[in-house]
């Protein structure tokens, strides 16, 4: 019946099994039963087989039906979880992890989905707008192997190969209890560890424990996570434990006094001895034990939902059906008798409460919070806009494109009518007829798109269900003796004394098996690139109903990609555009130097002065003696970098606002001798010149100070208006890049040292400064060099790193490095904020670069563990701020701060956002010993908090915090 | 995941005499505009002992293909006679519909097929040589059986995407200027270090 091994199978309220192996199909539970009571095999018009989905990859471990039914969530080992959705089609949503998924799990009211992979961790869904991940819960040592809800929501627990059961809490997902005691002997060589919860909530019993070295189903109260009782008897690791949905109660004999009994639940153990135990917590002996019920270990148990019936699956591909009468079982209570036992118990619990505010549990504490809140939902909905609202209004988009006209008419003259041409070469080319445009316009709700299975209650698929039934009467089939003489009902005796349904067909499929193998095979015709064979499907002996129809899996990531593609692209020309307002000194890098320049003519300062510059001799010895000690002298040779060649003329437009345009002409006149050079300058129309008595070799400017560099080591700075500023300044070695930025000058020389001046302090503020340091090791050169607004000097090198030099920590700094494996992989783009886009654009954007692009676009595609990446992007986004403050540029430090804040939120980390907002609120009360500075690059900080706090409310979790803060810088606004 | 999922399909006028050309009326769903045509092909296994005998019964591109739900009608010519081992004439075989783009298989779908004598005087003497005249071609419809092969859909731009993926050596990196990576977009000109094209 089922091709592979590991099958699983459950039940939902419709009575339909799901059973798995590389294909999920749906049986009709029903029909199953009646085609066995009834002995009516013959009878080919009862569909058995209901629905079957084949797009895992892999083997599927877990199929869960969500708790209102309308859901089907499956996971495999093909790393996936999907969320299958029961509608005219079965529509489908995929979530991506990383690692094999082993168990998935509804939460009360399917408020959350939660799956445990083999990567040690659990993950929260947000079961009202798939893939959106709530959380990822942390702290298994070991594959995760099972998952249980608390039935009222409070809890969630886990089991894990790490010999532990964890309880983690819904309300701030952190964990709750750590349960070792029972599990330390036990190996790890259970395939799955399903526990479960009582329907009543107060206990939870959990798969293979051991107690004496005997395994056992331990059982662990509620009160205090005591473990006192286990289930004890079986002989091999238990696998799988599944309490009954119902809460029962003694059945009332008629005549016997009215007297009500104790509640009890009941639960059904299964165990790698094959076996099946059913208990009820009234009694202290199991209701019934069932032996070698399987040739192989149990995998999973379902109740139906009445609570009468019991599915079982094996590891051999057999499912078991156990039917069990009122008088064995007790009368079970009805929904509205549990909801009052719980509300009992746990007072307005999760489980009673129906309304919107499942999702958030929390009681907002605080009006500025609930502000906060209301703003953000308004904002959302406005954002959103009607129609996606939930997954029901994101199903199926599909716009009909036929004009009136029915497909039945469609498909009659689809022949006819359809468009066929021949291509250059001769070949056939259709164009096929499109029935049905997806509507891709809304990107958000296409992650539930349809795709219907199994042609059924469509109006589309009945007329195909019809014409397709007619190619295959059953007497065709037969007669063609290709229908596989399976044997499906090989009814065991049952080894108890329940009516018990083995169903363990192992299905004879005759054909031919040279023919088979032509199925799967790639034909020579067809050479394929990928090697990874999917699936076979679609051979279902058991089905008379017809199976062409192949669900379609709708390819989300794919989407998701190119349109985020576009939003980058977007990004892109946005960023373009305002760059070229961007003062232009930014652009001027010593980058584009050519190699081949001469060497800087070591020309001794000798020849007398000429009279135009009769400042050049005063050059202070200081300033130069200096200068010659800290220049290491061994690296001058070696540390080379390229000067610029000595053009006859050239101009540069050195700042746009207001535009001041440079012109250089060489050696315009020769007086006494030496030649001079003009320089002349317009700015905004006016005109001033100077001569200089060498070459100009390169300039540079701003909108306050312009600096020239001759090829006699000399540096000249003017004002804007041509007012010398300084007087000329000799440098060691030939010049190599001026930049100028506000009132800073900045020179790289060809030695290979750096200098920066303040021309309005005049005063350095960087003095000759090696760059032996950062050139050290690698063969790299000096690719691109700049000063900031702030004076603050960035060399960008040929390796991808970008250094600044700190004044304040008289050191050079890593800023960016392009090969950084954390830039590659740093994930922060669901922390971006549309309106704070913008502000990204200063001295550290243009070092990174559109290597920030490359690296989102890498995180996506590649499989890095969510944990991992998680870690990665927070360190890169602190390196991020470190950076930003180096460089002393206020815009991208306030931009990045709100990235980090807003990371830190969604990822829960608390103590760093603690630490982030004391330090921005600082001392509330002035004290004499605090060394707090109330501002960071000219940013208020506490301004800078008050930002951050309205990122702060976007997790509840963090509500307190908020609080504290909020009233805080109330207090201190009042002072 | 696939960009392209065959919904249904439809085996027309089936069962018909052997001579008559196979129609298979193909329903498919498309995630996204396809910038190439796909290609289906209709092969007709002539013998289940070996390939040599599969006949490619015909290949015809499909395109344009935009985003959204299409259905076509296949239409080939039945199989050439003289390529059947006359051994496997009347019986049990297959025939298979491949479906390729950009040059990569990525479903096929098989069904199996009866060929027989409609004539119960045939069926029980069969003629030493096949009387295709006089045979009965049946498609086992109800009965298709699907396999899925995974393709690159992305063509060239996933190699792009491959090489982004694969950190830049330092070597690499050292030899060539930092915006020009391999496979990257290429240097923009002037300004090759500067462009502020990030976030």
């Amino acid at each position: 019946m089922f091709p592979n091994n590991y099958f699983f199978s459950y039940v939902l309220q419709n009575h339909s099994i799901v059973s798995v192996s590389l294909c999920l199909c749906i049986y009709g539970l029903i029909n199953i039963i009646k085609f066995l009571r009834e002995e009516d095999e013959k009878n080919e018009n009862i569909p058995k087989m209901l629905c079957q989905m084949d797009n895992h990859l892999a083997c599927v471990n877990c199929v869960r039906w969500s708790n209102n039914g309308l859901y089907l969530a499956s996971g495999g080992d093909d790393k996936l979880v999907m969320v299958w959705k029961r509608a005219a089609g079965i529509s489908v949503c995929v979530c991506f992890l990383f690692a094999d998924v082993m168990d998935v799990a509804w939460s009360p009211h399917d408020v959350w989905l939660a799956s445990c992979s083999v990567d040690n961790t659990i993950v929260i869904w947000n079961a009202r707008k798939f893939p959106e991940m709530v959380t990822c819960l942390r702290g298994h040592t070991g594959l995760v192997k099972g998952l249980t809800w608390d039935p009222v929501g409070k809890y969630i627990a886990s089991q894990a190969d790490d010999h532990s059961l964890k309880v983690w809490r819904t309300v701030d997902w952190q964990m709750d209890a750590n349960i070792t005691k029972p599990f330390s002997e036990c190996g790890g060589t259970t395939h799955v560890l399903r526990l479960s919860w009582s329907p009543d909530g107060q206990y939870l019993v959990s798969a293979h424990a051991m107690n004496n070295s005997g395994p056992t189903a331990q059982i662990v109260e509620r009160d205090g996570w005591k473990t006192n009782m286990d289930f004890v008897g079986h002989r091999k690791a238990v696998t799988v434990v599944k309490f009954n949905p119902k809460i029962f109660k003694k059945k009332q004999k008629n005549g016997s006094s009215p007297k009500p009994g104790c509640p009890y639940c009941c639960c059904a153990v299964g165990s790698k001895d094959r076996s099946l135990s059913v208990w009820l917590t009234s009694l202290k002996r199991p209701l019934v034990v069932i032996h070698d019920l399987f040739d192989k270990s149990i995998m999973d148990i379902s109740w139906t939902l009445t609570g009468l019936g019991m599915l079982v699956c094996s590891m051999d591909g057999t499912v078991a059906y156990l039917d069990f009468s009122l008088d064995e079982l007790g009368d079970p209570l009805s929904e509205e008798e549990k909801n009052s036992i719980h509300q009992n118990i746990y007072g307005k619990s999760l489980a009673i409460t129906s309304t919107e505010a499942q999702l958030s549990t929390t009681i907002i504490e605080n009006p500025e919070m609930l502000k906060y809140q209301q703003e953000r939902q308004n904002s959302a909905q406005t954002n959103i806009g009607p129609g996606c609202a939930g997954p029901e209004s994101s199903a199926p988009k599909l716009n009909s494109v036929m004009n009136g006209e029915s497909l039945e008419d469609i498909r009659k003259n689809l022949l006819k009518k359809q468009v066929e041409t021949r291509t250059a070469d001769g070949r056939r080319r259709i164009t096929p007829l499109c029935i049905a445009q997806l509507d891709t316009g809304d990107f958000s709700p296409a992650l539930f798109n349809s795709a219907p299975i199994l042609p059924s209650g469509s109006s589309m698929s009945n007329q195909l269900t019809s014409q397709l039934s007619s190619d295959s009467s059953p007497g065709q089939a037969s007669s063609l003796g290709l229908r596989p003489s399976h044997d499906p009902m090989l009814t065991s005796p049952p080894a108890s004394s329940i009516p018990c349904l083995l169903l363990t067909s192992a299905s004879k499929i005759e054909p031919m098996k040279a023919l088979d193998s032509r199925f799967t095979e790639r034909s020579k015709a067809t050479p394929g690139v990928t090697a990874a064979i999917s699936s076979t499907a679609g051979l279902t002996p058991l089905d008379s109903r017809p199976k062409d129809g192949i669900s379609a899996l709708k390819d989300i990531k794919s989407k998701e990609d190119t349109s985020s593609d576009s939003e980058d692209k977007m990004a892109t020309i946005n960023k373009n555009l305002s760059f070229s307002k961007r003062k232009p000194e930014l652009l001027m890098d010593g980058g584009e130097v050519v190699e081949k320049r001469k060497k800087g003519r070591p020309r001794k300062e000798k020849m007398a002065a000429p009279i135009a510059q009769p400042f050049t001799q005063i050059t202070p010895p200081a300033e130069r003696e200096p200068s010659r000690v800290a220049a290491p002298p061994a690296p001058v040779a070696a540390l080379k970098l390229p000067t610029p060649s000595i053009k006859k003329a050239f101009s540069l437009q050195v700042s746009m606002e207001p535009s001041v345009f440079l012109e250089v002409e060489n050696e315009v006149s020769v007086v006494a001798g030496s030649k001079l050079s003009q320089l002349r300058c317009s700015r905004d129309g006016r005109d001033w010149n100077t001569l200089l008595p060498s070459s100009v070799v390169t300039a540079a400017g701003s909108s306050d100070v312009l600096a020239v560099a001759c090829q006699d080591r000399m540096l000249s700075v003017f004002s804007s208006c041509g007012r010398r500023l300084l007087p000329a300044i000799q440098l060691a070695t030939p010049v190599s890049a001026v930049h100028c930025s506000s009132h800073f000058v900045m020179v790289l020389t060809a030695g290979a040292t750096l200098s920066v001046w303040d021309v309005q302090k005049q005063k350095a503020l960087v003095k000759n400064e090696s760059l032996l340091t950062i050139l050290s090791g690698a063969d790299s050169t000096v690719s691109q060099s700049l000063l900031t607004q702030q004076g603050v000097p960035v060399i960008g090198l040929s390796n991808g790193k970008s250094y600044c030099f700190s004044s304040s920590l008289e050191t050079w700094t890593l800023i960016a490095d392009k090969g950084d494996s954390l830039v590659q992989c740093a994930d922060f783009r669901s922390c971006l904020s549309t309106h704070d886009a913008p502000a990204s654009s200063g001295p550290l954007a243009v070092m990174q670069g559109r290597n920030l692009n490359a690296g989102r676009l890498a995180s996506r595609l590649s499989s890095t563990p969510h944990h991992l990446q998680q870690s990665m992007t927070l360190a890169f986004l602190e390196n991020q701020l470190a950076s930003a403050l180096t460089l002393q540029s206020a815009q991208e430090y306030r931009y990045w701060l709100l990235i980090y804040a807003r990371f830190l939120v969604n990822e829960g980390s608390e103590y760093r956002l603690r630490e982030l907002c004391k330090e921005l609120l600082g001392p509330v009360h002035k004290s004499a010993s605090t060394a707090w500075e109330p501002t960071t690059l000219g940013l208020r900080k506490r301004e800078l908090l008050r930002e951050v706090l309205p990122v702060i409310v976007e997790n509840l979790r963090f509500q307190r915090l908020f609080t504290e803060y909020q009233d805080q810088l109330e207090l201190l606004r009042n002072k | 995941m696939a960009k392209v999922q065959v919904l249904n399909v439809a085996v027309l006028d089936n069962p018909s005499p052997f001579g008559n050309p196979f129609q298979f009326e193909i329903t498919f769903e498309c995630m996204e505009d396809l910038p190439e045509d796909l290609e289906w092909k209709i092969i007709y296994v002539g013998s289940a002992e070996s390939e040599e005998y599969d006949q490619v019964l015909d290949s015809v591109l499909v395109g344009p293909v935009p985003a959204g739900r299409h259905m076509f009608v296949f239409q080939a010519d039945a199989p050439n006679t003289g390529l059947i081992p006359e051994s496997d004439a009347v019986g049990v075989t297959v025939v298979l519909i491949t479906c390729t783009y950009r040059g990569q298989e990525f479903i096929r779908i098989g069904y199996y097929v009866n060929n027989e004598y409609t004539d119960p005087e045939l069926r029980e003497n069969p003629p030493l040589k096949p009387d295709y005249t006089q045979l009965q071609r049946n498609i086992l419809a109800s009965n298709p059986r699907v396999t899925r092969f995974h393709i690159n859909w992305e063509g060239s731009a996933d190699k792009m995407e491959d090489s982004e993926n694969v950190d830049p050596s330092p070597n690499i990196s050292s030899m060539l200027p930092p915006s020009c990576i391999p496979g990257k977009m290429p240097p923009l000109g002037l300004m090759p270090d500067n462009s502020m094209d990030c976030m």
